[in-house]
């Protein structure tokens, strides 16, 4: 009978299946070829990012910004004829970030020999999930873009990092909510204004920005009218806006990327008559010409660098991001490439200390923590015990004819 | 009472979207019996299309005179059509094989399509939003305590047009006599010589035009789209689908009137973050106590 | 390793739906057992014991919601709401939250009763629905639990969810940052799992499900309680996702809504469809194919194809396509499913316009 022969083929396949298993054991996560430590002096970067779905255009912009450091690096040289290989894993599942498989990518990174760094991830509550396993591991992280206050201050912190309290693994070049929020309200406040009405996308980002700036408006003297919090996938924002209107607002605030509601906020707020109402937002929306068009003119928003216009090297840095990959900057491209940058010269300086040959994680972690005024698109990198920015400076900029206006910058620290 | 009237309006235009989407979402089902849950994808289709034909029109502003009239109508013509027979093939390559299949097969296979047309887009526009030009103007008529937009009117009168055309078709032609036989009974349907694959085609044909004039319409009303945007925009019409009883086309209708009421009522008077729970709930709680929707009759369980 | 063990744990559940005796059935689960409590002493990185439970956590899943729609045959379209249910159950009582720190292993049957309890608060009220009309209200219901998840922000944590949960143990040794405590505990959940779910399967109210799925009216007339059946299944059903989500919140140490939405709800139904409705190898299947892909495969596209394939290619800006097409393929190759359920069969050729 058919089915007792396939039983017994099945049977016969498994242990041999399970025999291939064994000997290829450590060949089973990323490729066949991930696991064995690379051929000569390589050294890999793993590279955990959502390149799929709903995030896909935003993860690609910042993966493009970590390879073209990488790229760059790799043609000019480093100490120990080592040589940079980029290994990037997504994190998206069904089209959604996931802590899961952000756990799942840092657990491949870890399994693998060759890794000595990880850039990213780019959401707050996947580096959440996966700080307590690279603390336990030893295995240094950082990201570009992740603001959640928790990550490297407080109480939170430290219950992520209770497997190895002594040693912390996770930097970022991006700045904390509680420091944009407070920027934003201060530049709010500068520019005059009394009144107002706060939306957020209900995420990780855009909820806890638009928390800091309501209670450091508050604190300034200004009024917070309301505060009000957007589904996802949201199109309409009419009847929002109808209930915003009534309470005639000088400024309105949203917490959030362009993605999440921004664009589709400022277009709107002509069609209700809040089209001279000021709009602000933070670093998550400095693409917003790219959905508002023209109606984005009038804009302010917030980025955790200085001046871009002051900064030889952010220049530099747009054109040779345009040149390698023919399309305007993301809004983290440049942070991704300051946190590669970071990475490189720690991997360069390990190599130097180790007598030129390949340097362990530890090596590599170590001078990541040591960075100091590291020239890079954002301006001088270095790192605080807690792993954010040291001297971090916010600037406030304004949308004119499409273009972006640099208006003031102010250093902030807490 | 001002602001009631003008969240009313808001809820209603809405509505008038939800309305054209769930109508081929209920016509699909009541013939078909499949959940097609690519259809809020053909929606957004729509939309790139129309966007697509004023890009290739060199239409990026406010169109005027008979620029208007040709330049508008081509794209949702253009939208409609190709999303029509975007429907047509969907059934034809993904559906069709599966009629006598168990029934969740075809739900695989919808949501199957619906991951390749959310992927097909992503992979033609990105996953950012997009803009999409104002193209039509867009006067403001003050009635009273409230001021509508003409788009708003537009909306509203082009979803009831489309469930009046579709009401006649229904039940005044010989392919609307079909199609009722085919919900009634496939197969004493197409032993009376109705012709059972032409006429589903047909359900889908003008389930996917709909769908098109749809993403037309929200393209022009938003001036933004994105990969993702029938996601929710389909959940939300299936559910006014079921609310108003599906199978039914009026119900279809007011289901998506309500659906879009219920969530501008529901932003005003609740929290933005609280008006799918809001939909959702309500949603649930009108099935508990009318199981058979609004408008639906009470169909026995088949056996 | 992961796509090694997936093949055999593959060959096995094909080998045990082939065979009719059931000594050569339990003796065959027995070596598959044996082979899975070896297999990570033989070598493998904790990245593929790590993938291991994950997709195995996915058997879990599907083998409880093969209850709900396979043996019952009501369409539920929201199960993760309470694979959610039972992972804030954790995140909630066993964390800095709220200064609670109940153990693990309590709070894996805790949790099990809560979402069994939230399957009969959904279930009593819309039961008398017709098929399609449960499909959307449990649909609702899974859009709306994680939504009050993340709108509760003083409870939940809100977007950012719980982080830093605490860390099991077994008789005082803490399971640490190693996936391999999780691997077998995930490895006893299936095996309790498919215990429950087999007995269930051949009980009296077994029998009553599937009376009830063929013909609910005359199963009411052969004096079944049809209520009362289909409120067990639900019930039971949701307890195999509360319980695995304990699982998962413990080995993640974090909750956060964007990880039970509607997304999840559907893999785990495609599982089943997949695999086989109402089999329960089938569903194994279903749910290691679909489990591998969707977490070892399509995240490593790009490395897959530079390293494999020799192509510089984006391919996972494409992974969505990848799987819709493999999604459409296989059910229009195999609608019945890869591993199709005889009795079921049977019934699906005999009336081709029945209800689930």
């Amino acid at each position: 009978m058919l089915s007792r022969s396939l039983v017994l083929r099945l049977c016969a396949a498994a242990p041999l299946a399970f025999a291939l298993a064994a000997c290829s054991s450590n060949a089973s996560t990323a490729s066949s070829s991930a696991a064995q430590a690379p051929a000569g002096n390589a050294v890999k970067i793993g590279i955990d990012l959502p390149l799929s779905g709903a995030d896909s255009s935003v993860g690609r912009s910042t993966l493009n910004g970590m390879l073209l450091a990488i790229e760059q690096a790799n043609a000019k040289g480093l100490p120990g004829g080592v040589t940079l290989q980029p290994d990037q894993l997504d994190d998206a599942v069904q089209g959604v970030h996931s802590p899961q498989q952000g756990v799942a990518n840092a657990r491949t990174f870890i399994s693998d020999d060759g890794v000595l760094v990880m850039l990213g991830p780019y959401n707050s509550n996947v580096a959440a999930a996966q700080i307590p396993v690279t603390n336990a591991a030893g295995l240094a992280q950082i990201s570009a873009s992740t603001v959640s206050d928790g990550l490297t201050l407080g109480d939170d912190a430290k219950n992520l990092r209770r497997a190895n309290p002594t040693t912390n693994t996770f930097f970022r070049v991006s700045t904390t909510d509680s420091r944009q929020g407070a920027a934003a309200a201060r530049f709010a406040r500068q520019l005059g204004k009394k009144t107002v009405y706060i939306i957020d996308d209900n995420e990780t980002y855009g909820l806890d920005l638009a928390n800091v700036f309501e209670k450091d408006f508050t604190q300034l003297g200004g009024t917070v009218i309301g505060h009000d919090h957007i589904d996802k996938g949201t199109q309409d924002f009419k009847a929002l806006l109808t209930k915003i209107a009534a309470t005639k607002p000088d400024l309105i605030f949203y917490g959030g990327t362009t993605s999440t509601g921004a664009g589709l906020i400022r277009q709107q707020m002509f069609d209700e008559g809040l089209g001279n109402t000021a709009f602000m937002g933070g670093d998550g929306i400095p693409d917003i010409a790219t959905v508002a068009g023209p109606r984005a003119d009038g804009t302010y928003y917030t980025v955790a660098a200085p001046n871009a216009d002051k900064l030889l090297s952010a220049r530099q840095f747009v054109r040779d991001y345009e040149a390698r990959f023919h399309e305007p900057i993301g809004p983290y491209s440049a942070n991704a490439y300051a946190a590669t940058q970071v990475a490189i010269a720690a991997i360069a300086a390990a190599t130097k200390e180790n007598g030129g040959k390949v340097p362990t994680r530890a090596q590599v972690l170590a001078q990541i923590a040591k960075t100091n005024a590291l020239s890079t698109p954002i301006g001088p990198v270095g790192f605080d015990a807690g792993g954010d920015v040291l001297e971090p400076v916010v600037s406030l900029y304004t949308i004119k004819n499409g273009q972006p206006v640099f208006i003031s910058q102010q250093s902030v620290s807490k | 009472m001002h602001e009631f009237l003008a969240q009313l309006v808001n809820g209603i235009s809405l509505g008038g979207i939800y309305a054209l989407i769930a109508i081929g979402y209920t016509m699909v089902y009541g013939i078909a019996e499949l959940i097609n849950f690519a259809h809020g994808d053909v929606y957004t289709l729509g939309t790139f299309v129309a966007l697509a034909i004023f890009g290739a029109l060199g239409i990026s502003g406010e169109l005027h005179g008979i620029a208007l009239v040709v330049d508008s109508g081509l794209a949702l013509i253009g939208a409609a059509v190709c999303c029509g027979l975007i429907g047509m093939a969907m059934e034809r390559l993904a559906y069709r094989r599966l009629r006598n299949a168990p029934r969740l097969a075809p739900l695989i296979t919808a949501i199957g399509v619906s991951f390749i047309l959310q992927n097909l887009m992503q992979l033609w526009k990105g996953s950012a939003p997009i803009p999409f030009p104002a193209v039509l103007p867009n006067p403001r008529f003050d009635l009273g305590p409230v001021s509508i937009t003409a788009q708003q009117i537009a909306v509203v009168a082009l979803a009831v047009a489309a469930m009046f055309a579709l009401q006649i078709v229904v039940t005044r032609t010989r392919t609307g006599a079909a199609m009722r036989a085919v919900a009634q009974d496939r197969q004493a349907a197409s032993l009376m010589g109705v012709d059972v694959d032409r006429t589903i085609a047909i359900t889908f044909l003008i389930a996917g035009l709909l769908a098109g004039v749809g993403g037309f319409v929200s393209g022009v009303y938003y001036q933004s789209t994105w990969f993702l945007n029938g996601f929710s925009a389909g959940l939300k019409a299936f559910t006014a689908a079921v609310l108003g009883g599906i199978g039914n086309i009026a119900g279809a209708m007011l289901g998506g009137f309500l659906i879009g009421i219920i969530e501008s009522f529901a932003t005003w008077l609740i929290g933005g973050q609280w008006s799918n729970v809001t939909v959702f709930a309500i949603l649930i709680l009108v099935l508990v106590l009318k199981p058979s929707g609004l408008l639906g009759e009470r169909v026995p369980e088949k056996v | 390793m992961v796509y090694a063990i997936a093949a055999i744990v593959i060959a096995f559940a094909v080998a045990i739906d082939r065979v009719r005796t059931k000594r050569t059935k339990l003796l065959l689960l027995a070596g598959l057992a044996v082979l899975l409590a070896v297999a990570p002493r033989l070598g493998g990185s904790d990245a593929s014991v790590n993938a291991l439970v994950d997709i195995g956590i996915y058997v879990v899943l599907a083998l409880g919601l093969n209850v709900v729609v396979g043996f019952a045959g009501l369409l539920d379209l929201g199960y993760a709401a309470f694979f959610a249910i039972g992972a804030y159950t954790y995140a909630m009582l066993a964390s800095p939250q709220f200064g609670l720190h109940l153990p693990f292993w309590v709070l894996l049957f805790l949790a099990a009763a809560l979402a069994s309890l939230f399957g009969i608060v959904l279930g009593a009220p819309t039961l008398r629905l017709r098929g399609d009309y449960l499909a959307i209200v449990t649909l609702g219901f899974g859009e709306i639990v994680p939504q009050v998840f993340q709108n509760l922000t003083k409870y939940t944590g809100g977007p950012n969810g719980i982080g830093a949960l605490d860390v099991p143990t077994f008789f005082g040794i803490p399971f640490g940052q190693s996936a391999l405590p999780y691997y077998y505990v995930t490895l006893a959940a299936i095996a309790l799992t498919l215990l429950l779910t087999n007995n269930l399967r051949a009980s009296r109210l077994g029998r009553a499900w599937m009376a009830i799925r063929e013909d609910q009216l005359a199963a009411a007339h052969a004096g079944i309680d049809t209520t009362r059946s289909k409120l067990a299944a639900f019930a039971l059903g949701a307890s195999f996702s509360g319980f695995a989500g304990v699982i998962f919140a413990a080995k993640l140490s974090l909750v956060s809504p964007d990880l039970f939405q509607f997304q999840v709800s559907v893999l785990v139904v495609s599982m089943l469809v997949l695999g086989g409705m109402g089999n329960i190898p089938g569903v194994v299947v279903g749910a290691v194919l679909l489990g591998l892909l969707n977490g070892t495969v399509l995240p490593q596209l790009d490395t897959i194809a530079t390293d494999v394939l020799h192509v510089h290619a984006d391919l996972t800006q494409a992974s969505f396509l990848i799987y819709g097409v493999i999604l459409v393929g296989l059910m229009l190759f195999r609608p019945e499913g890869l591993l199709p359920d005889r009795e079921r069969r049977a019934e699906m050729h005999a009336a081709p316009n029945e209800v689930v």
